[in-house]
């Protein structure tokens, strides 16, 4: 962790563009999805149909900017600290949904959303450290 | 929501786990063997086909679901990991990691039936 460079090479913020590229490319993800469904046809279960909207291309551009800040994460930050943090994508994408996309969450969904994200901070961090030693 | 559905978001979560761990192995093949031979070649081209397919199969799920309903099976992957771990690297599985997969496990019940 020594020589952590700074300003946009400081690996926290790489990480902060990670997380928000990663949610970013999620939403856009549903829109474009939602905007070329074709729910009737089984090809559609492929998703191949997809890659007609644009919002689709854009997502894909931001999952591999966010695969590349990530990699340059994990030079400088140890994975069982790195990941960890990584999983508050799981608290903010439904509430992006919620806020951008208007999903209509039911408290019964909010209760799972809950649960699956303490579960996740509970064995983040170990799996981490497994994941290091694999 | 249907069989089919369910056994796609499975199919698309074991595909993605497995192409993390078959990256994983290739990357460290690499670091003594170098590149440029078809063991590394090989696993790298099964991980990125791996994703791929998780991918457009993840696509084809949002067509037809919330993003907050199918956000939350990403919580299985975990799981996923967890249970390879114990069975293919004999790893002895913690009271946390334990307590954690159920309150993953649960949370994805009560986000099936919303």
């Amino acid at each position: 962790m020594q020589n952590r460079p700074s300003g946009f090479g400081n690996p926290w913020l790489q990480l902060g563009l990670s997380v928000a590229c990663v949610f970013v490319s999620e939403l856009l993800l549903k829109r474009g999805a939602t905007d070329v469904a074709a729910p009737d046809s089984a090809f559609s279960w492929t998703g191949i149909n997809g890659l007609a909207s644009p919002l689709v291309w854009w997502a894909i551009l931001l999952i591999i900017a966010s695969f590349i800040s990530w990699l340059y994460v994990l030079r400088y930050i140890p994975l069982s600290v790195a990941y960890p943090l990584s999983r508050v994508v799981d608290i903010v994408v439904p509430l992006g949904c919620w806020i951008f996309l208007g999903e209509l969450i039911s408290a019964l969904r909010w209760c799972g959303i809950a649960l699956v994200v303490i579960g996740l901070a509970l064995v983040a961090k170990p799996i981490a450290q497994m994941e290091e030693r694999l | 929501m249907s069989f089919l559905a369910f056994a796609f978001i499975i199919i698309s979560l074991v595909t993605f786990v497995a192409a993390q761990l078959i990256l994983k192995r290739a990357m460290e093949f690499s670091t003594p063997n170098g590149v440029r031979n078809s063991y590394f070649l090989s696993r790298v081209a099964i991980g990125v086909a791996l994703m791929t397919v998780s991918f457009f199969l993840t696509l084809g799920l949002l067509q037809r679901f919330d993003l907050s309903y199918l956000y939350p099976f990403q919580g299985l992957s975990i799981i996923f990991i967890t249970i390879l771990a114990a069975v293919v690297l004999k790893e002895k599985l913690s009271a946390r990691l334990g307590i954690g997969a159920l309150l993953i496990t649960a949370g994805i019940v009560l986000v099936s039936m919303s």
